[in-house]
């Protein structure tokens, strides 16, 4: 029986994982970008995204354009994996074989 | 763990992010399409107003410097989807119809002056931006409708600087509505 991820689960951490998934593989999205898609204040967003990176899930990178500090964040290959094991699970506890 | 109707909220919310980042994908393409178009409107327009003798001239440069824009644009930035050509031949037909029609209507049917092509053309397009939009966006009704509202005031109000005003109206009209996309 598949288990949700707690990591995923949580409202926040779901939407950035289901946009960044969304995304072809290897292309991410900056931090301002996510912040307008989520709705979320740059703190919390820095906080769930961090939270994310630690597991594994995305990948974050830094870099100045111009002089402007640019974040980009990234799926992994576990992210993708976890992410659609996560949703697959949903779907499962919807069609009542779970739950 | 959760039942069913917090699964279907969270696949809710899933569903959501993705058509807002899709969304917000083809307005940042749109957005690129637009200013393009603005800056060679405004030109055109300009000409036709300092040099009337030149406004043909003007015209085609931009129709064709549009189209080629937007066939640029395209192959620089290739659709996601697995299927989705980065050169798409039916968007090269969309305006060869749409200029087709457009002659059709403006030298075959009617003969249409100045004043009547510089209000034509703008409102002609404006339709099919008001159109999509009702599948691909608010921001394409409301740019289109406005455009087109401004374009038929200065076809009513506005004497011999409607070319200038045209410049304004429609070049800079898609310019801010442009810019505007890449803000919501």
């Amino acid at each position: 029986m598949a288990e949700l991820d707690d990591i995923i689960h949580q409202p926040l951490r779901l939407k950035i994982m289901a946009a960044l998934n969304a995304l072809p593989v290897s292309a991410g999205l900056e931090f301002a970008r996510l912040k307008k898609l989520t709705g979320a204040t740059d703190g919390n967003l820095g906080a769930h995204i961090e939270t994310l990176a630690k597991a594994g899930y995305v990948s974050v990178e830094k870099a100045f354009v111009g002089k402007k500090p640019q974040t980009t964040v990234t799926a992994t290959a576990t992210g993708r994996g976890a992410f659609a094991r996560h949703v697959a699970t949903l779907q499962e506890i919807i069609a009542g074989r779970q739950g | 763990m959760i039942d069913s109707k917090e699964a279907s909220a969270a696949l809710a919310d899933i569903d959501d992010i993705v058509q807002r980042l899709k969304q917000s994908q083809l307005y940042e393409l749109a957005s690129l399409a637009a200013v393009w178009w603005g800056v060679l409107v405004f030109a055109a327009n300009l000409v036709t107003w300092l040099w009337p003798v030149y406004a043909v001239y003007a015209w085609v440069a931009s129709d064709f410097l549009g189209v080629g824009g937007l066939v640029a644009i395209r192959l620089l930035n290739p659709p996601h989807q697995p299927h989705g050509a980065a050169f798409n031949i039916r968007l090269v037909l969309v305006f060869a119809l749409f200029f087709a029609f457009g002659y059709l209507v403006t030298s075959v049917i009617g003969h249409f002056g100045p004043r009547q092509l510089g209000t034509f053309w703008p409102i002609y397009f404006m339709l099919f931006y008001t159109l999509a939009g009702l599948w691909f966006g608010y921001a394409f009704v409301a740019i289109g409708l406005g455009i087109s509202a401004l374009t038929l005031i200065g076809f009513f109000f506005i004497g011999e600087a409607f070319p200038l005003w045209m410049a304004f109206v429609n070049g800079g009209g898609l310019i801010l509505g442009g810019l505007w996309m890449r803000r919501i």
